[in-house]
């Protein structure tokens, strides 16, 4: 009795508590990455999903992979859609998280509205842009031709370029909250003193931005960025509904094209190796954000 | 001590509360309980299977029957339930339950269901994906067990795999053109019958918010349906794109989206959308299939349409649509062939293509289907011009090259030649020329 009581002492219990949750992850997550990386190590396709000798074909289905035209497409496709969604995601985020932090009458109630693109189901929020962006009907063309700023309506989504403004404007529109919500309550954290002294200085508001503010920020800043990167790199059910990829592939994510190859095409084994690829990029993306926050950490 | 036992306590209930996670998981996932008990049901069935086969057909099948398909118009729902209640209630040994996969999930459901040995007895898919399933060896083969001489052949041939039989064809359907009457008549137009007519009329009929004319042309199975029988009127394959016929097709339709007439944006349109365009007076002709018209006679009774055969180039040309039903090799196979042969028999299969505006794939039901319906008639004719896709396992790759060509040209992004290169060389690569 008395050594079951020492067990649970410290940092045994402390095991107890996490147990669950690695048991969970071992399950969950570790067995599936695990099942797909051998998947991508063999050369499954139609013929012998169920019956039939599955083969290890070594590094062949990675040298194909690269060898795809519409691979490499995709590829360059998922970091132009993470760069620019985290650009204006973080701008527009960062303009309001500071515009919150003013004290002004419904501050806290707009604040907690400009919550609702996060929270809305993302096939809604696809479907809701689809239709914005449509040709003839669309608001959006509407709009811009109300301004004059369009002479003939803008075919956004059935033309290449256009597609993939389209789809960065939506998962910007989806993103916004999600930056303003961490750096407003970054800001929170900058004691008001330091303005206070700063004003008193004679420093102006600008100065106060790029002396004060930016600095203290960098932790959250850091995580926003990192966070921000490995959402948006994943954006799967988005880009599906609003124009599968197309047109001609132009908005095709590692992620669409992933579920294209195993699930349309029956290419199991190659579907599974962009499926890694993505993984290994997040993963990577993951080590560098738990260094950040571990750095933070340790100030 | 009391805090550490309460610790204990806690996460002991974690755990548990974990585990009870994983099956309310397992559960919403389709299997539960019973996926479960069939799935050991069915290792043995195989296991015996592969000992004794062929296994004696025996009259006591008994079970159940689960069912999966995709339709997702109401009606189509409603009838398949219709004749499952009928064949419920008038015996007691088997029983049959549908349930519904979205069309878009359909076949990353199977695929999954293959590998984890979690599929029901039946599905009723889409024919052109039959052949690869049939490849994947998840289809029983029923070459004795069920009768399909009185079939037409090409719905048989979608069901056919290296000389056997893995399926029976559920239904047929085709394409045609469907045109707004008052539209064609005020622009003083006359039906059109070729692609030069067809350009013409579309113009005209291009007025303010209407289009003259379009089709589905998504990048994928449903597109390449409507585009293939521009390639097929001009007497080529569909494995043959970088054709004198493949690169007309092509530039057909890279005409007719030059010309204005055709939107850009079918690129983007389901079939249904298409149909919902036309039906709302946006759309003066569009190319469409027989299973839209119980919907469109019950939406729009006032609006004057009709059907003509797909305007031509050298010769009358449709696609061939339509769902085969397969019997799941290794599932409760006996119960589920006596189930389809009630499905096929006259009266049953009647109701089932009346109420969803299918042509019966059994020629000698077919014969007695929409007596004096002009409309039906037109399909029932063209039927005759109906074209197959595939059967081949690889079909969906060769279909995703020839919908990336004409998507391709109707955006701009190719020229029609450049385009039907492009997608040759993919099929060569599949065919291994």
């Amino acid at each position: 009795m008395k050594k079951v009581k020492e067990f649970f002492r410290y940092e045994n219990a402390g095991l107890l508590f996490i147990l669950p949750a690695f048991l969970y992850m071992l399950v969950f997550v570790g067995y599936p990455i695990l099942s797909n990386l051998i998947l991508s190590f063999q050369d499954v396709s139609v013929k012998n999903l169920v019956h039939g000798q599955k083969h290890f074909v070594g590094l062949t289905n990675y040298i194909q992979i690269f060898k795809d035209e519409v691979f490499v497409k995709a590829m360059g496709n998922t970091l132009k859609f993470t760069v620019y969604c985290l650009i204006f995601q973080f701008l527009i985020g960062f303009l309001l998280a500071l515009l919150f932090n003013k004290k002004f009458t419904f501050a806290k109630t707009v604040r907690g509205l400009t919550m609702i693109p996060w929270m809305m189901p993302m096939t809604v929020t696809a479907l809701m842009f689809k239709f914005m962006f449509s040709t003839d009907v669309g608001i959006i063309n509407y709009i811009l031709k109300c301004l004059h700023l369009i002479q003939n309506n803008v075919e956004w989504l059935t033309t290449p370029r256009t597609a993939m403004i389209a789809v960065v404007a939506a998962n910007v529109w989806i993103g916004i909250p999600f930056n303003t919500i961490l750096l407003a309550t970054g800001l929170t954290t900058i004691p008001q003193e330091l303005y206070e002294s700063a004003s008193v200085d004679g420093a102006n508001g600008w100065q106060q931005l790029i002396k004060i503010t930016l600095p203290l920020l960098r932790p959250t800043i850091e995580s926003v960025l990192v966070l921000g990167f490995i959402y948006t790199f994943k954006v799967y059910d988005l880009v599906y509904v609003m124009t599968e990829g197309g047109p001609v592939n132009s908005t095709h994510l590692l992620s669409t094209y992933s579920y294209k190859l195993s699930f349309d095409l029956f290419q199991y084994s190659k579907g599974s190796t962009v499926a890694n690829v993505l993984f290994l990029i997040l993963f990577l993306v993951g080590l560098l954000y738990l260094k950040i926050t571990m750095q933070g950490e340790e100030e | 001590m009391k805090k550490k036992l309460l610790a204990t306590v806690l996460s002991a209930v974690m755990v548990i509360s974990m585990m009870a996670g994983c099956g309310a998981a397992a559960d919403t996932a389709g299997s539960g309980v019973q996926g479960a008990a069939r799935e050991t049901e069915t290792k043995t069935e195989t296991a015996t299977a592969k000992e004794a086969d062929p296994i004696p057909a025996s009259d006591d099948a008994s079970g159940d029957v689960t069912i999966w398909y995709y339709w997702e118009t109401a009606g189509h729902q409603e009838a398949l339930d219709h004749i499952i209640q009928e064949f419920n209630n008038q015996q007691s040994n088997i029983k049959v339950q549908a349930k519904y996969v979205p069309f878009a999930d359909f076949k990353k459901q199977l695929s999954i269901g293959a590998s984890a040995g979690e599929l029901p007895d039946i599905v009723i898919l889409d024919n052109p994906d039959h052949a690869s399933y049939a490849a994947m060896g998840i289809f029983a083969d029923i070459t004795d067990r069920f009768d399909v001489s009185s079939y037409y052949p090409g719905p048989v041939n979608s069901c056919t795999l290296d000389g056997k039989l893995y399926g029976v064809p559920f239904g047929s359907n085709d394409l045609v053109l469907f045109y707004n009457e008052d539209m064609l008549k005020d622009a003083g137009c006359d039906v059109p019958t070729t692609w030069d007519e067809l350009l013409d009329v579309a113009k005209k009929t291009t007025k303010g918010n209407v289009y003259g004319f379009a089709h589905c042309a998504l990048q994928n199975e449903e597109g390449t349906f409507n585009f293939l029988p521009w390639v097929w009127s001009t007497g080529q394959t569909s494995y043959e794109i970088n054709s004198e016929g493949g690169i007309k097709a092509l530039e057909f339709e890279k005409s007719l989206v030059e010309s204005g007439a055709f939107p850009k944006e079918a690129i983007n349109w389901t079939q249904g959308d298409t149909m919902n365009q036309f039906i709302s007076g946006n759309l003066a002709m569009m190319i469409n299939g027989t299973w839209q018209i119980p919907t469109m006679r019950q939406e729009v009774p006032d609006l004057k349409w009709n059907v003509a055969p797909i305007p031509q180039d050298k010769q009358q040309a449709s696609g061939l649509g339509g769902e085969n039903y397969a019997v799941i090799a290794g599932g409760n196979e006996e119960a589920a062939i006596k189930f389809l042969q009630y499905a096929t028999s006259g009266d049953t299969c009647l109701y089932m293509m009346d109420h969803m505006g299918y042509i019966s794939s059994d020629s000698k039901i077919a014969e007695t289907q929409f007596k004096g319906d002009a409309v039906y008639q037109v399909f029932v004719d063209e039927m005759k011009y109906a074209n197959a896709r595939g059967p081949l396992p690889e079909w969906p790759d060769i279909s995703d090259a020839i919908s990336l060509a004409f998507n391709k040209v109707i955006t701009g992004e190719s020229a029609p030649d450049a385009a039907a290169a492009e997608a040759q060389a993919t099929i060569d690569g599949i065919l291994g020329n």
